[in-house]
């Protein structure tokens, strides 16, 4: 009997030994919410991968980039797997360091048409690369206040082009006490608003990476902000401060043209109170663009690409997954089968019972994409600062762009 | 003695009384927070009581973050290593410094100043190749051992022993045949308690808020210090503020301990050093 | 007492203190030559060099003298270089303007329990987090409800305080932290707040070490509260002003926190708040071009030592040299 147990514990303990070979453990690198998404759908990845054990590295949003940053400049320590967000992404453009996916053998290119275009096209780099799989995506959206525009008889409708939304803005923005100060405006910034149309993070660069911050886009994102500013319907609040939060809470600002994430804000923490107030419509003009998006990496230092190309496929190619991860976090799906979903048809509680998505869905399908390119942050700079010239000191708005330009192409290369 | 008119006085204490109330106010603040509901911390203008969250906010503290007190007694572990370490390697420099006639001396004085106007912060990635080098990703000693001996401690106890220990002891010592060790452990350093101290609550506060180190050398929840661990709360689409106060607020206790238990300490020791005298 | 023991010991005796010194002050050197000195070297190599990090060490490419030629002519560099400057003394100098009359009001004949609570209080700032001081400030500096701007339009319309603030209302409310010119002086503020409790501990603890006599000897005379301070005080504070000052200035000069925190880590509009060290962060790890950063740092290297210099010459030479008299 004894000698049965033994013989048995050691078939046991050698049967272990060989299938704890082949086990590997990626580490993964994320901001929350995403590990509240990877632990979710980490049951049903073991089922299919038993072999594969993941570990999280979790920081905060901001410094989770600046860590993986550093390992990847060291070529030491890197995580098999890591998420990157739009605003970060230019920065990890630059030649090698992640693993070009669309060669073998990993093929990714193949996956083109899952994915709606613009994400796609934004994890490729100038020079050709895939260097990352999209995760979910943000489409811009303008938020309105349905009591505000009630009591000032506005119309959601007589919104259609930009021209309509600051005459509408006139008749936003007043003095409610009547103490001579005027205490409600159209917007937050006029600022956030010239950042949404001229594309946000990106699309400073064309396909052959000239910079384009001439162009009539970027002049026609100008030109909107300058007309807000000047007709003084913006309340000047920078976004994240607790003036902006209180904007929001109080009702003062009409509408928010921001990615449509900014009601998973508004919800939990912003203004919970404020539930069924709010409506949410297309931008003006017929814009469609992006606001925030995530992305998974792969670098080339890793040890595990492939047990970590496993996952990175698991959470961005199949639908059923992609779902999950919005049901968690309720960030919009990079995959477009996902909206086929009856979920996206539901009627959102917080907007006053409007099915938005379905908004957005439409949204993102005409979004148009550029490719990453490494010196897109620094651009996003000097036309930030280009833009506070022209609306805080009057500058000529060409004037202002060309210097923009200027600035842009001394800095490359560097 | 004649006291000086009563609104001369009133007027002293009243304007000594402002500065503090200002000064002091940050921390009541933070605490208030803590115990406030999230949608009720960004209120402007802002509730200046306590809330009633408390109780709340920390099950959501230990919700999003498990390893809270893990982390807490990492902190405590990392910042006690660091400042006896400190005192140690920096009273040891300090006293050659200030009590030995050497070759090279002022060569060596003169280059320990300079490196403190180094702007430390690109050492960043070299900081993080080495410690990859050596094996220290996610161990403590990689956050104290590197500042054990700080140019500015050396200097700072370099001064306060200088003015606190008589050269004749030391002599009187020699002469008993005590070891050059000897007479710093057993002379030297009981002499400069208040200036430890005074060093200690620096190193000891600069080691509970160093964050961008920490970012980068530990890698695992469970190695986490305080301020990594209580921002990586902080998401893109959702950031927990309630956990976030409740975790700093108890997270500034410890040194607020420290801080009442020496600043006594700590002024008295500037003021007996701080003469400068050579 | 010639048994080899003996003579061994009294060798060892004369060797041990002639060597000692360099024994204690050697973990500094050591620790120096093994993590300092290989950051140093770094910033050094990749100074002449294009290097945008991702790629790992063997994506550097050597590029000369090019960073250093960028920015000696990039306007931005010399804004940040002169933003560092102006927070330099309107940070720096109020500190010490109020920290001096402050540790002498303290120095009085307060009861030292009072006395301590006093100071205790002066130097929390000093360790507070940042999370504390951003949400603190940011609640203080807000443009229509914080607290600042409700307390200036309360001075500018009641009738009380009219005549003194009344100026201020075409000005109000004011964008503390959203107007260029503005963010400066916010700043300043916060920086301020921060360490001056710092500088009157220092001072504090200087005046102490001036024998009360002095002062006793000082009344008799027919001495006033102003000629203690001016004429007393002061003139033996020198060296530690001299101290402070020093350390204000090496501080000041890599001033990163405070302006980060409160501009959300931009530099603000118009970048009036960037520092050079804000803009070495943002270079190194946001835009990454690590050579451009690697040669701002010792560009800044240089100006520090240059104004240490300078604060040595003005300041600091006076000081010593009134030591060597007594």
């Amino acid at each position: 009997m004894r000698k049965a147990l033994f013989v048995g514990v050691c078939l046991a303990a050698l049967a272990l030994a060989a299938w704890g070979e082949e086990k590997v453990t990626i580490t993964v690198a994320v901001y929350p919410d995403l590990d509240s998404v990877i632990e979710g759908v980490l049951p049903a990845f073991q089922a299919l991968y038993p072999d594969i054990e993941v570990e999280l590295e979790v920081a905060g949003y901001v410094d989770h980039h600046t860590r993986l940053l550093t390992t990847l400049a060291a070529g030491m320590g890197v995580p098999d797997m890591a998420a990157v967000e739009i605003g970060y992404i230019a920065r990890f453009a630059a030649e090698g360091g992640l693993v070009d996916l669309s060669q073998p053998p990993y093929n990714a290119e193949a996956y083109a048409s899952l994915f709606v275009p613009y994400a796609w096209q934004q994890a490729h780099t100038v020079d050709g690369r895939l260097i990352a799989m999209p995760a979910d995506i943000a489409p811009a959206t303008m938020f309105w206040r349905r009591d505000v525009f009630a009591e000032r008889g506005v119309s959601i409708d007589e919104i259609k082009t930009w021209e309509d939304y600051i005459e509408v803005g006139r008749r936003l923005t007043y003095d409610a006490d009547g103490d001579g100060q005027i205490d409600h405006w159209l917007v937050d910034d006029a600022a956030t608003v010239a950042m949404i149309l001229w594309g946000g993070h990106t699309r400073f660069f064309d396909q052959e990476g000239n910079c384009i911050v001439d162009s009539p886009r970027f002049v026609r994102a100008f030109e909107v902000a300058k007309a807000i500013r000047e007709a003084g319907l913006d309340a000047r609040i920078p976004a994240w401060t607790n003036e902006w939060y209180e904007a929001f809470r109080r009702g003062t600002v009409a509408t928010a043209i921001n990615g449509a994430w900014l009601m998973g804000h508004l919800q939990n923490w912003i203004a919970p109170e404020t539930a069924g107030l709010w409506g949410a419509a297309q931008l003006p003009g017929g814009i469609y663009t992006q606001r925030g998006g995530t992305w998974y990496v792969i670098p080339q230092a890793s040890d595990n690409k492939d047990a970590a190309w496993k996952l990175v496929k698991f959470l961005t190619t199949n639908p059923d997954i992609q779902l999950r991860a919005f049901e968690i976090t309720n960030a919009f799906p990079a995959v477009q089968a996902v909206w086929e979903d009856p979920i996206f048809e539901e009627p959102v509680p917080f907007l006053g019972g409007q099915p938005a998505r379905l908004l957005w869905k439409e949204a993102v399908q005409h979004i148009v994409g550029v490719p990453t390119n490494p010196n897109d942050a620094i651009a996003m700079e000097i036309v930030s600062d280009a833009l506070t010239q022209v609306l805080e000191e009057g500058r000529p708005i060409a004037e202002a762009l060309a210097e923009a330009k200027r600035l842009i192409e001394r800095r490359t290369g560097l | 003695m004649r006291r000086r008119p009563l609104p001369g006085r009133l007027l002293m204490y009243l304007l000594l009384s402002l500065v503090a109330v200002v000064t002091v106010f940050p921390f009541y603040w933070m605490f208030i927070l803590a115990t406030q509901a999230p949608a009720e911390i960004f209120r402007t203008p802002p509730h200046l009581w306590f809330g009633r969250s408390g109780a709340e906010n920390y099950h959501a503290l230990i919700r999003a973050l498990p390893t809270f007190w893990r982390n807490m007694w990492n902190s405590i572990y990392v910042a006690i290593m660091a400042t006896l370490t400190t005192l140690f390697f920096c009273s040891l420099g300090g006293y050659a410094f200030a009590m030995y006639d050497f070759k090279y001396k002022n060569q060596l004085f003169a280059l320990m100043i300079a490196t403190m106007m180094i702007p430390p912060l690109l050492g960043i990635v070299p900081y993080y190749i080495m410690m990859s080098w050596l094996g220290w990703i996610d161990k403590p000693r990689a956050l104290y051992v590197p500042s054990m001996a700080s140019a500015f401690g050396i200097f700072l106890l370099r001064q306060y022993i200088a003015a606190a220990v008589p050269r004749e002891l030391l002599d009187a010592a020699r002469i008993d045949g005590c070891s050059e060790f000897r007479i710093y452990w057993n002379i030297v350093l009981p002499l400069i308690r208040p200036g430890l101290a005074t060093l200690g609550i620096v190193t000891f506060v600069g080691s509970w808020n160093n964050f961008l180190g920490a970012l980068v050398v530990l890698r695992s929840r469970e190695a986490y210090t305080l301020p990594v661990a209580l921002r990586s709360l902080q998401g893109l689409y959702t950031t927990d503020w309630g956990a976030i106060m409740l975790g700093t607020a108890l997270s500034i206790l410890p040194i607020l301990v420290v801080f009442l238990f020496a600043s006594r300490r700590i002024i008295a020791a500037f003021a007996a050093g701080a003469g400068l005298k050579q | 007492m010639s048994n080899p023991l003996g003579l061994w010991r009294r060798w060892w005796a004369r060797r041990q203190q002639r060597y000692a010194p360099y024994l204690f002050i050697s973990p500094f050197y050591i620790l120096f030559f093994a993590f300092g000195l290989f950051p140093i070297g770094f910033s050094l190599v990749l100074s002449f060099h294009s290097w945008r990090a991702v790629g790992g060490l063997e994506t550097m490419r050597w590029i000369g003298l090019e960073n250093y030629r960028f920015l000696l002519t990039d306007p931005w560099f010399w804004q940040s270089l002169g933003n560092t400057l102006v927070l330099l003394v309107i940070s720096g100098l109020p500190q010490h303007l109020i920290a001096l009359p402050l540790a002498f009001l303290l120095n009085r004949r307060l009861p030292p329990r009072l006395r301590h609570l006093y100071s205790a209080s002066y130097f929390f700032p000093y360790i507070t987090s940042t999370v504390a001081i951003s949400l603190v400030f940011g609640t203080i500096f807000g443009l229509h409800y914080g607290i600042l701007n409700q307390l200036l339009e309360y001075l500018a319309s009641a009738p009380w305080s009219r005549w003194l603030f009344g100026w201020l209302e075409g000005y109000l409310p004011i964008n503390w932290l959203g107007k260029a010119v503005y963010i400066k002086p916010a700043i300043a503020i916060v920086v301020l707040w921060h360490w001056f409790g710092w500088n009157t501990i220092l001072y504090l603890a200087g005046l102490q070490t001036i024998p009360r006599e002095v002062f006793e000897a000082a009344k008799v005379d027919g001495a006033n509260v102003w000629h203690e301070f001016w004429h007393i005080s002061l003139p033996l504070l020198r060296p530690i002003i001299f101290f402070a000052v020093t350390m204000t200035i090496i501080g000041n000069m890599q001033l990163f926190d405070e302006p980060f925190i409160l501009t959300g880590g931009t530099g603000g509009p118009g970048r009036a708040g960037m520092t050079v060290a804000i803009y070495l962060y943002r270079t190194a790890f946001e835009w990454t071009q690590m050579g451009v950063a690697a040669a701002m740092s010792w560009l800044l290297f240089v100006s520090i030592g240059v104004l240490s210099l300078l604060n040595y010459l003005l300041l600091g030479r006076a000081a010593l040299a009134r030591r060597g008299e007594e």
